[in-house]
């Protein structure tokens, strides 16, 4: 598991992350979002240890240890934001190193290399790799030893769809392990795709942590159907009140915010005003938008 | 994984890294090309012709050594060692104490520039041993072993340069020139222009220290003291020898100088690197 409790980082006078406080089970997925510059890898780096908490603590593993203790670091893989190897190994020798160094067997190697897919390119030199096969290989790194912490900063940044997929199997393989995945991204779609909750880092303040089943429901809320009708009764909207309050005439058609669940009670409502409905378009609240919402509010 | 091995690691890795670097290479053969030009150019410059025996090219090449070691190891070793974003995260992220990776790309380093120097003493010495025997070998490889020294001293305060620049390699860069240019040029013309303007006792107290103080000097002395003994000491050294009662007190002098200089930097990069945030 990982835990920030009060966690505060100063780097001089800018304050990076303001007293986070989280957690994260085991086999839970959790993904830190956030605009640039709100502290999301600050926040990381110090979970492996890499980073001096100003103050409160970043506890690692089960039973917790401080981050910064290398004994810590022994159940935690990490991957960086902008991962880098030297340019004259080989893709084999970079994860042939780290393998020695974390102590994993042998075959590991192999297996490691097989993730990374690199197309035959592992006996190359790093240094003819292209940005999305460093990452692949960084992310082949990750898999080597059985960590039960994840901490993946922006790991799908320059993954094309392949390796993509290979980064969603490797989070759901370890979930289904039971161990703790914390990441970050800009790609809402892995958010989606992959957390069981998510967390908005603004400014390095915490503005909101939500799991997938509220995160459908402020969702289905932000929902919208927009309604063709034959005619346009004058007492519609009063009797449409009770259902849906926000519902309202744009131009032709009738707008009535508010979740799926609620349209066929809204369009009963309707017919019965003796109104044919000609056309209807329904459009789901969106993830980014929402994100946006967060965001905004705090800025 | 044990302290021991992580370290062994990491020093075959930066050993690898090391031997593979332009850097390394460039200097393996530019110390080589020189050694080799001094062995055959200085007999000549003085008159004679052919190659020059060992005591003498160990004496020619003492200020080479003593200007080329000291800039090679800074820049190679700040290069190497500044803790760079993304290369370095994932490394210091493993399950290993800092210090422990730090002390392993050090030996690394040490090892490959070791090698790169004793590649350019190896190919001046066969030139040498084949055209006028073995004469002076000792003194000639007295040198080595100082110019090893000297590498060690200065890679350790790359280390310290290095620890305290995470993120800023240019600065550190910066940093070793200037720490470069201090301990080779400026302090012996600081401190024999001060000690110009002190009278006898005292100056001579000062350019004791001084021999002490700056590792470039104490190499000087204990090498310019093994190959040619007191003949080319300069005021300095001969301080240093009245004071410490002959060759052997300033011998043992010169090392423990030597030995805090290759400890204290060391030990303080490790610290300044534990507390640092990468």
């Amino acid at each position: 598991m990982i835990r920030f409790d009060s966690f505060s980082k100063r780097f001089g006078r800018t304050c990076a992350v303001e007293s986070l406080t989280l957690s994260v089970g085991a086999g839970e997925v959790v993904a830190l979002l956030g605009p640039n510059g709100s502290g999301k890898t600050t926040s990381l780096k110090a979970a492996v240890g890499l980073i001096h908490p100003t103050s409160g603590t970043v506890a690692i593993g089960d039973p917790p240890r401080p981050a910064l203790e290398p004994a810590a670091r022994a159940v935690v893989s990490f991957l960086p934001q902008k991962v880098l190897f030297p340019d004259s190994l080989s893709g084999r020798e970079v994860v042939e190193f780290y393998r020695r160094l974390r102590g994993v067997p042998a075959e590991r190697t192999d297996a490691a290399l097989r993730f990374a897919s690199l197309n035959g390119a592992s006996e190359r030199a790093v240094g003819t790799y292209s940005g999305g096969m460093v990452q692949r290989l960084g992310l082949a790194v990750v898999t080597l030893p059985d960590a039960s912490v994840l901490l993946l900063d922006e790991p799908t940044a320059s993954l094309d769809p392949d390796g993509l997929c290979a980064f969603y199997e490797l989070v759901e393989e370890r979930r289904a392990k039971g161990k703790s995945v914390l990441f970050t991204s800009h790609q809402l779609g892995d958010v989606d795709r992959l957390a069981d909750r998510f967390a908005v880092l603004v400014e390095g303040r915490l503005v909101a942590v939500m799991s997938q089943g509220a995160l459908a429901e402020r969702l289905a809320e932000r929902g919208v159907m927009r309604l063709r009708l034959s005619g346009r009764p004058s007492t519609l909207l009063d009797r449409l009140k009770p259902l849906a309050p926000d519902a309202r005439w744009a131009g032709d058609e009738l707008v009535v915010p508010g979740p799926a669940s609620l349209r066929p009670a809204v369009l009963d409502r309707v017919r019965s005003e003796g109104v044919e409905v000609r056309g209807l378009t329904a459009e789901e609240g969106r993830l980014d938008l929402l994100y946006r919402e967060l965001v905004g509010e705090e800025r | 994984m044990t302290t021991g091995s992580a370290l062994a690691l990491c020093a075959r890795q930066e050993l690898v890294l090391a031997v593979r670097s332009r850097w390394t290479q460039l200097f393996a053969a530019v110390f080589g090309v020189l050694a080799l030009t001094v062995a055959t150019s200085g007999y000549i410059l003085s008159g004679g012709h052919g190659v020059q025996d060992f005591a003498r090219t160990a004496a020619s090449l003492v200020q080479l050594v003593l200007l080329l070691v000291p800039v090679t190891a800074l820049l190679i070793g700040v290069l190497a060692l500044a803790p760079d974003r993304g290369a370095d995260e994932l490394l210091y992220s493993q399950p290993v104490a800092r210090r422990t990776i730090l002390m392993g790309k050090v030996l690394g380093l040490l090892a490959a520039l070791v090698g790169a120097e004793a590649f350019g003493f190896g190919a001046a010495g066969v030139v040498i041993f084949s055209q006028s025997g073995n004469e002076g070998l000792g003194g000639f490889l007295l040198l080595q072993v100082c110019a090893f020294v000297l590498t060690a001293v200065f890679l350790a305060l790359a280390a310290l340069i290095a620890a305290g620049s995470t993120g800023r390699r240019t600065r550190a860069l910066a940093l070793a020139l200037v720490t470069w240019f201090v301990a080779v040029v400026l302090f012996d013309i600081g401190i024999l222009g001060v000690a110009s303007l002190l009278r006898s006792g005292p100056a001579s107290r000062l350019l004791i220290v001084g021999t002490l103080a700056n590792p470039v000097d104490a190499v000087r002395t204990a090498a310019l003291l093994g190959i040619q003994g007191t003949t080319a000491f300069g005021p300095a050294s001969l301080s240093l020898l009245r004071f410490s009662h002959g060759p052997m007190g300033a011998g043992v002098l010169l090392a423990g100088s030597l030995l805090l200089w290759l400890v204290g930097p060391l030990v303080w990069a490790a610290r300044r690197l534990s507390r640092a945030d990468l």
